[in-house]
């Protein structure tokens, strides 16, 4: 019965969703203020009808009803009730579930939050925003039923959840994902609003920008923990693989990225308008490209759900007029717009411009990386395969020039800079960087010319830079006791997620250069040395969890000078459900390097396979994540996001703050 | 011009999306096979029920032949069995490949050859014997050199040893019928032919 209520929900919903996407955009084109009016309770209507969707799903799930399908096929009695939870949106249909759930979530969040805007702008937001969740709902409930049952033959037990998926990384890393996905259809309906409207001065951008700032939140965050449990679920110390799947999260997050720069030039300048709706209309349409791209089969990838080629054919339909739609409405309604602004070679907007034209270098670098095959196929030129090589190449050479602008951006104002005065603290931070970067290598006993040095260098000069500016900024205020108190939150959150991608950039450089890794033989007892460590195995026991069964062994680690520094419990677990072996590796982390061991196969003679590694700096690269997304926090805290009546005077401050 | 500009983006994602619908159409898991066309790579494999027996590719070579990839423990293998055995009954000349999974052999580890023998036999009796003869692969070197990524897997071999078709998956009526079928009337015609 709950389950037919989460379905009966689900058919509200998508009838509440249709209202919200006719009756707000009828007023808006009649001027029909009630009609209006209904855009805020019907998008909260929305959201609750879908709330009680996933909550009887999860119900579904923790009774383990196993005559709803999605239930059997993905569950099991034995499975902890928090997997049970998750699990709930570990296959297609109930991850799609998740997805609207959030979908709904942000358009409430809208229609909560817009006091400041304009009725007739709110009403056309929540009626965009209706149109998307029409066409998810629609999918879910017609071509994906996460409530389908199989009576009247239904089995008494599930067929449990996917083993990799029980883990604490796959409890957060989807909803966080999707909300970083499903985020951008916020700024998507903000610059359709615009394009319908016809009106491009810098307010939509300003409404946009904490919309943008906190879908990339949660995509940032997302893509962070997805790596995190890669690296340490897998079991072979690899922390991004350029699969298709992971890709398809990268694009919108670039595009997001190079989103957020350009709506605050479009804000404080007015200008790169068509560029910056064209950006926002992007950052959707790859969140929506890659949905399509994980859910229809038409690429191989170690993420994909099961292969549908009618869904693919609804999901495509969709795109068609969504993304087709859109880009439709922009080639018409951007014939008539003018940029006035003005602005020398060396300002501010040509930094971000050039900031702009790297991500979407990068961008294109990953688009036609992941879909070159398929095009290669298609156009029937045989089937080749694209992998890391490419890849790494080509986002060695573009982020040497990216991170030296990075450096210089923040110092360069708008409109005109002139060269003399910047001089002086560059050469500062050029000099201070040298000294960082090679005295780092020299405390490591391994100065030379290498990726390290090339990356603890940029790092060292992004992030050098990022403080030294932000120093100058507060003693500006007369002093920076004082000023530590009057600068904008969002200067702070530029600073620290700078200082974010710099940290990220020193991991990735570090741990590429001097990573380490072993397979070996081990019996109990043995000792093997890796890069200053010595690894002892002094156990292999049995393991009997709740649905699995294995190996666990105990491995201590000592330094080069004999102190004990861990004992490290690795396993191999054996899932009896699902029948299939995972590793559970052992990880000692510590900021300046990870001591990693994965525990392999039994061998003969009472030996085990294992793999060692000590992994220099790797924890940098999920710290640089983590302040990136630190940083976009810091910046949606700022003021002026949330006094909109204030803005026009923040404004004006802010011009004044920064001639 | 510049008006024209904005319709840009519109064009590359309406060129993007033919390219989504035919990937729809197509299997992202489908691979040429590097074997095709070309000759049979060289051999010298002992025969699976007789041992002492070793096959070479010139003692194959005369009559256009179907080369089956398989083993008792891959359901998919057993259950093609018996419509490969109407096509032999049919005059089709299929002969196996016996690929050998339980054991590794970069690993040294050895398999009881006995053992497997009567498990081949009894199933051969079961399901119907689709094959002239069978080739212990124990070691896997020709399913390598063949690009076997998997089984059961069929290679359609000419008269004179060149690989003409490389088929990933079962053999069914229906794939017979619509894919095989053809090919192997094609070469099949030509047999005794000299070049």
């Amino acid at each position: 019965m709950i389950a037919e209520s989460g379905q009966l929900a689900l058919t509200f919903a998508l009838a509440l969703a249709m209202l919200l996407a006719v009756v707000p955009l009828y007023g808006s084109f009649t001027g029909n203020q009630r009609a209006l009016l209904q855009a805020k309770p019907l998008a909260i209507g929305l959201f609750l009808f879908c709330l009680l969707a996933k909550l009887a799903l999860v119900h579904a799930f923790l009774t383990n009803d196993f005559t709803v399908i999605n239930v059997a096929t993905n569950s099991s009695s034995i499975l902890p009730w928090y997997y049970q939870i998750t699990a709930s949106f570990g296959s297609h249909e109930g991850s799609m579930l998740l997805w609207i759930l959030m979908l709904a979530g942000w358009t409430a969040l809208v229609a909560v939050f817009s006091k400041g805007l304009p009725l007739l702008m709110q009403g056309r937001i929540l009626g965009v925003l209706g149109l998307i969740n029409i066409g998810f709902i629609a999918f879910s409930l017609f071509m994906s039923n996460p409530f389908a049952r199989s009576l009247p033959f239904y089995p008494v037990e599930g067929m449990d959840l996917n083993p990799l998926l029980q883990d604490f990384g796959m409890i957060i890393h989807p909803p966080l994902l999707y909300m970083g996905y499903v985020g951008f259809a916020v700024s998507f309906a903000f610059a359709i609003a615009a394009l319908i409207g016809g009106k491009f001065d810098s307010t939509w951008a300003r409404w946009a920008r904490p919309w943008t700032l906190a879908a990339w939140l949660f995509l940032t965050l997302g893509i962070m923990f997805g790596s995190w449990w890669a690296y340490h679920e897998l079991g072979w110390g690899g922390w991004w693989f350029w699969d298709p799947v992971e890709n398809a999260s990268f694009l919108p997050w670039l595009v997001g990225t190079a989103l957020i720069h350009s709506l605050a030039v479009t804000e404080k300048r007015g200008t790169f308008k068509s560029w910056t709706v064209l950006l926002a209309l992007a950052a959707f349409s790859l969140s929506l490209v890659g949905a399509f791209l994980v859910r229809s089969g038409v690429l191989v990838s170690v993420h994909s759900f099961a292969a549908d080629p009618d869904r693919g054919i609804f999901l495509l339909v969709f795109l068609l007029l969504v993304i087709g739609g859109s880009l439709a409405l922009y080639a018409v309604r951007m014939n008539s717009v003018r940029s006035q602004a003005r602005y020398q070679l060396f300002s501010r907007e040509v930094m971000l411009w050039g900031n702009n034209v790297f991500l979407l270098t990068a961008t294109l670098v990953v688009f036609l990386g992941t879909l070159f095959p398929l095009f290669h196929k298609e156009l029937g030129l045989g089937t080749i395969s694209i992998g890391e090589p490419f890849f790494n190449q080509m986002f060695y050479y573009l982020t040497i020039p990216f991170a030296l602008l990075l450096g210089l951006g923040p110092w360069v104002r708008w409109k005109q800079q002139p060269v003399k005065p910047l001089l002086g603290p560059l050469s500062l931070i050029a000099v201070a960087s040298l000294i960082l970067a090679t005295g780092t290598l020299a405390a490591m006993q391994s100065v030379q010319a290498n990726l390290a040095l090339l990356g603890l260098l940029l790092g060292a000069w992004v992030g050098v830079s990022a403080l030294y500016e932000l120093y100058q900024r507060l003693s500006q205020f007369g002093s920076v006791t004082k000023g530590v108190f009057k600068l904008q939150a969002s200067h702070y959150g530029m600073t620290i997620a700078h200082i974010g991608f710099a940290v990220l950039v020193v991991g990735v450089a570090m741990t590429k250069t001097y990573s380490t890794e072993r397979d070996v033989r081990m019996q109990i007892n043995d000792s093997i040395s890796l890069a200053g460590y010595t690894f002892t195995l002094l156990d292999v026991y049995p393991l009997d969890g709740a649905n699995f069964g294995g190996e666990a062994a105990e491995i201590a680690v000592h330094n080069s000078q004999g102190k004990f520094i861990s004992q490290l419990h690795a396993e191999k677990r054996f899932y009896t459900i699902q029948r299939t072996v995972m590793t559970e590796s052992a990880v000692h982390a510590r900021l300046s390097r990870d001591l990693y061991v994965s525990l392999g196969e039994a061998l003969p003679d009472n030996a085990w396979a294992l793999r060692l590694y000590v992994k220099p700096f790797v924890r940098w690269i999920w710290l640089g994540g983590l302040l990136m997304a630190l940083g976009a926090l810091v910046a949606l805290l700022d003021k002026r996001y949330r006094r909109q009546g204030a803005v026009a005077v923040a404004l004006k401050k802010e011009n004044i703050a920064n001639a | 011009m510049r008006k024209l500009m904005f319709y840009i983006p519109l064009a590359l994602f309406l060129a993007l999306t033919l390219f989504l619908l035919s990937g729809l159409f197509s299997n992202p898991m489908e691979r040429e096979s590097v074997t095709t066309d070309k000759p049979l790579p060289a051999f010298n494999l002992p025969d699976l029920m007789n041992p002492a027996l070793r096959w070479q590719p010139e003692q194959l070579l005369g009559e256009t032949f179907l080369l089956n990839v398989w083993g008792t423990w891959c359901p998919t293998c057993n259950a093609e069995l018996s419509f490969m055995t109407e096509l032999r009954e049919q005059g089709v000349k299929i002969v196996g490949l016996y690929y050998v999974l339980p054991t590794d052999p970069l690993l040294g580890e050895r398999f009881d050859l006995a053992a497997l023998q009567a498990d081949v036999s009894s199933k051969l009796q079961q399901r119907g014997n689709p094959y002239q003869f069978n080739i212990l692969d124990a070691e896997r070197s020709l399913a390598l050199d063949l690009g076997v990524s998997g089984a059961p897997e069929t290679f359609i071999i000419d008269s004179l040893g060149i690989v003409r078709a490389h088929h990933i998956g079962d053999i069914n009526p229906q794939v017979w019928r619509s894919k095989l079928a053809p090919l192997y009337q094609q070469w099949h015609q030509q047999d005794g032919a000299k070049p």
